[in-house]
Parts: structure tokens; sequence; C-alpha cells
């Protein structure tokens, strides 16, 4: 049985310790409920509150007999000077005209990210919660189902990447709704230079040869872990998403043996396959993508009329027999998705950057990576895409923890 | 500070191959690449009509210049080396993965039009084109390289196509300035 995996969503934010929210230091001050409109109309034009706008201006509290007394935050401490001379002087104009008498307190510096964690800010000053208003499967834990089945596309990734003997970097890009495998590939940053034909180079076929390449790649490296807790000891330096840079270190012996492109990550090739995928599928149709704007989410009135019609050949029949099998089983033609929205990918290491935006920019939905990039990774490790607010899509992340057997497998 | 008239000449090339992307009914960004004084390969955004959205102006120029350099013999060495000595000049700011890309190949410098308030990865969300300066967990190998960035060339112009961009699509928008892509 290999039951026992672990999948942790990686949140948006790094979490806090519940008790230990951040704080940030304000002037407040008690005020007279009759002035509390032009006080905080003046305030939020000479000091507004930019950086803390989940915390509310204004605190009500009911004393004892019920009467209700209003607080209000006047501005930040600035930092190492808490003389209340340090003020703006309009705030200050604005104190002696109220006849305020400030003193400093504390509220938190982050938005709360959960329920938990808003109680534990109000007890310092209210702040404002916004739960998330997406909700993906999987946030709030997997089935047993689920799991198995997140575990097996796992598994295909892990066995990809070490297909070869070269341990690189693995994506399988999945239908969840269907069990379905949409495309997968290995990193290609090295391709053997076998036909100039275009197309060869876009099928996941993997330089396969110590030979060619000196230096740090000699080793065999083999997904071997020492202990159970999923830390990987060896540098797997032909994973490119953990050292992008590599491919510049490389000294070539030969000449255009093999065809090379440092931006061919496992990631970045899965994409491109699905959506060679896509085209094969679903040639000439109006495009959905003509409502794709890449700056301005806001505005939804592009029409597809215009939408170009295109006519692509499929480099091999094979996704036309995919899609005769399907509609084989189904009277109803597959309905054809908007890039990669629904869809999942497994990696078996965190992406980077590039990839993790790339990811974005195709609208996957969910992202399982096994390993953490420390040296590159941009969805927790170096950076955090998935909390990025203005981004115009979000994707939510999952690391599995392998079982050992699964680990144990991939021996080379 | 006066922009010297070599930037505009490769900026306005630039902003002719967003002007492309348009008539293809693209989202307008264009971009070259620059090589000792001559544009040595340009590019626009190709999401639609390849379904892929990484298609972006600067990807498509990187895959021009990586194809001719290797038809012409060179090693991943001499690769590594020109983009060293490459400037790209795009009308808009690169993305995260724009410029997690420059970073990895190790451009030398990038000029930008109008800067992406959303998705920009040369100072607006994230700032990629300073990787080395960031300190790393493990700093054995930085994950990039960084490269001079200057932005605001000609950011008028490429917002201006945006907007037409926008407008063009809108069927109750006043009939654009410039005309619809010629088609048969």
């Amino acid at each position: 049985m290999m039951n026992n995996c672990l999948i942790v969503h990686i949140p948006d934010k790094q979490p806090h310790d519940l008790h230990h929210q951040p704080t940030e230091s304000v002037f407040a001050s008690i005020i007279d409920p009759k002035h509390a409109n032009q006080i905080v109309r003046r305030l939020n034009q000479i000091a507004p509150l930019e950086d803390l706008r989940h915390v509310k201006r204004i605190q009500k509290k009911v004393l004892e007999g019920g009467q209700i007394q209003l607080l209000v935050i006047l501005c930040l401490v600035s930092e190492g000077n808490n003389q209340f001379d340090s003020m703006p002087s309009h705030l200050q104009e604005l104190i002696s005209s109220y006849q305020l008498s400030p003193f400093i307190t504390k509220v938190c510096k982050y938005a709360a990210t959960s329920k938990e964690e808003w109680h534990e800010q109000c007890k310092f000053w209210p702040t404002s919660y916004h739960p998330r208003t997406y909700n993906i499967d999987g946030i709030t834990g997997f089935s047993e189902e689920d799991s198995q089945s997140v575990l097996k596309f796992m598994q295909s990734a892990l066995e990809l990447a070490t297909s070869d003997g070269l341990v690189v970097n693995a994506a399988v890009i999945v239908d969840p709704s269907a069990k379905q495998i949409i495309s997968s590939a290995c990193d290609q940053i090295f391709v053997w230079n076998t036909c100039n034909d275009d197309s060869c180079s876009r099928k996941p076929e993997l330089f396969c040869s110590h030979t060619i390449i000196s230096g740090k790649c000699d080793s065999h490296e083999t997904l071997h872990s020492n202990n159970s807790s999923n830390q990987l000891k060896q540098p797997y330096t032909s994973v490119s998403c953990l050292y992008p840079q590599q491919w510049a270190e490389h000294q070539s012996h030969s000449r255009s043996l093999y065809y090379f492109h440092p931006l061919r990550h496992a990631a970045m090739v899965a994409i491109e396959s699905s959506a060679a995928r896509d085209r094969c599928l679903f040639p000439g149709k109006e495009n959905s993508e003509a409502k794709y704007l890449e700056l301005d989410g806001e505005n939804s009135s592009w029409t597809s009329s215009h939408a170009k019609r295109q006519k692509i050949a499929c480099a091999n029949g094979e996704y036309v027999e995919k899609l005769n099998a399907h509609s084989h089983t189904s009277d109803q033609p597959p309905a054809r998705p908007y890039l990669c929205t629904g869809y999942d990918i497994y990696l078996v290491w965190e992406p980077c950057a590039m990839c993790a935006m790339a990811l974005v920019h195709q609208r996957i939905r969910r992202i399982f990576y096994a390993f953490p990039n420390p040296n590159a990774g941009a969805l927790g490790s170096v950076h955090r895409l998935q909390g990025e607010k203005s981004l115009n899509h979000h994707y939510a992340v999952f690391r599995v923890l392998l079982p050992e057997e699964a680990l144990h497998r991939c021996y080379i | 500070m006066m922009t010297s008239p070599e930037i505009l000449t490769f900026m306005d090339l630039a902003i002719q191959q967003a002007k492309l992307a348009m008539d293809a009914l693209e989202v307008p960004v264009g971009c070259v690449i620059v090589e000792d004084g001559k544009v040595i390969a340009s590019g626009r955004n190709r999401t639609t009509e390849t379904r892929n959205a990484t298609r972006h102006a600067e990807m498509e120029a990187i895959d021009v210049l990586l194809g001719q350099w290797q038809k012409n013999g060179l090693s991943m060495t001499e690769v590594s080396e020109n983009f060293s000595n490459c400037s790209l000049y795009v009308t808009c700011e690169p993305c995260i993965m724009c410029a997690s890309a420059l970073s990895i190949l190790g451009i030398k410098e990038v000029f930008y039009g109008c800067s992406n308030d959303k998705f920009g990865g040369c100072g607006s969300i994230l700032s990629l084109h300073l990787s080395n300066t960031t300190p790393l967990n493990n700093s054995e190998v930085p994950p990039g390289k960084s490269f001079k960035c200057t932005g605001g060339i000609m950011a008028s112009e490429a917002v201006l196509l945006f907007r037409t961009f926008y407008e063009q699509g809108n069927p109750n928008a006043p009939k654009p300035h410039r005309p619809l892509a010629r088609q048969a």
C-alpha cells in the first residue's frame, strides 16, 4: 500500500504565528462622535493609511452604561520617533482644533488570511477580513480517492523525470475531471539534433547522453533519499528550474550535434504541447481566446467576431485519434477549454519564476510539486506568485510528500 | 534626461512590431533585439494564434535568435556570450515570465515603453532584473543574471496601442482611427 502520501497546501502568504501577529505602532485618539465624519474625512486627505488598508480607521467601544466611545487612528508612528511633535503639521493642527489627546497603540501589520487570524487581530484594533473569493478543490483537504489520483499522476511525473538516466524536471498536465493526461514533458534544454524538421524538437524526447556534456552532469544522479523526510541531498544540477543559469556553464565540445534551448523547462514544453493539442483537436474554431485581455482584465467587451480563423496541420494523427476515441464513448463532443482552465500540473520540482508565471498565463488551476526549490522556486521558496494579488489569475499550490516506496521505485 | 535618438529609433521599430500584432488581433506588444547597433531579431505577441499564452513578443524574438545562432553552429558558450551583448527594446515592461527568461539568458540591457502594473517583472511586481543582488538561500549558483533596465521610452505610444486595441474589440465603441486587420 502506498496511500500514505501527504498533500500540503502552500498558502498565498507565509503564515504568521496566530498569537504573534506582526504589529505596527500608530498614534490614536478618542474623538467626539459628533466630529467623527469631519475628522475621518480630513485624516483620509492628510494622513491616508496606504499600507494598512485592512485596518479600520475608527474603533467603536461600548463603555459601561451603554455609552459609546469612538477612537480614531491618526497616523503611523515613524520609526525611532514616538514624540507627538514628530507628527506632520497638518495633523498637529487637527489635534489642537479638536482638542484630541493622542496616545500610542498597536495595529496588525498584515491583512488576516483566516478567520482565526482575524479574531486575534481584532484584539489589538479592529481590522477587516475578506475571505478568499475563489475556492479551489483541495485547499480544504483531499478525499481518499482524490489523493490516490494525485499520487498516481505525481508518480508518472517522477518516472518521466528519471526515465533517461539523468534526473531532470518533468511536468504532467492533467484534466482532473476526466482523469486524463493532456500533455507531459521533461526539461528540454538539450535535445539531440537528429533531424532538421521543426516538429522534431517539439517531441518530448530527451537529450539522453552524458558524453556531449562535460562537467557537473557526469555523475549518475538518482532520486535517492536517505531518509524518510523527502529531503534531497544531491544537487541535481540538470534540473533546469533548480539551476536556470546552468546552461551557460556547460562547455560544449562538439557543435551542432544537439539542439539546445535554455528556456525549454519542463513546464514550458508541457504548455506548448497542450497548446498544440488544442490546435489539433479544435482547429479553426472561433477563438475564445479573443477574450484574452492581457493588460486589462476589467475590460470584458472584446468580442470574438473578428477572431482569426486558422488552419493548423496536425503533425501526426495522434490527437485526432484521441478525439475520435473520445467521441466514440460519448455523444457530445468534448468541450473546448480556454487554454488550461480547469487543468492541473504535476511537477517534480517547484517551478522557477519563468515557469510559475507561464502557468499563470496559461490559466492552470492547481500545481502539485514533490520537492521544493530553495535556489529559484517561485511558489513559496524565493518568490510566492500565488500570493501576488495583481495577477489576473490565481492557482492553488500543493506539495506532495511522497511515500518512501514511490521514491524507491525511481532508483536508477 | 534626453533619450538618445538611437534608443527612440529602436523603440519605434518595436512599436511597428506591436502594430503587426494588433493587425493580427493580438494584444499589441512588440520588440526588437539589438546587437552592436543593429537589429538582429524582432518579435510580436502570438498568444491568440498559438493558443499558448507564453508566446509573448520577447519569447518570439529569443527563439528567432536561438534558431539562427545554432544554425550558424554557435556553441552554448558563444550563445551565452552573444546574449550578454544584446539589448532588448520592448513596448511594454516584460512580465515576470519574460523578465525571468531574460535574466536566465543573461541579456545586457532592456528598454521598455509603458510599465506593466499587473504582471511586470522589472520593478512593477517583482524585480527580476536585479536577481544577482537578492540574497539566496543557497548561493552557489545564482538563478539568473541582473540586467540594466530603463522604462518610459515612448510610453504614450505603447499605451495608445493598448487603448486602440480594446476599443477595436468593443462593438459599441466608435469606429477606430486605424483600420482593422487587412485580411481577405
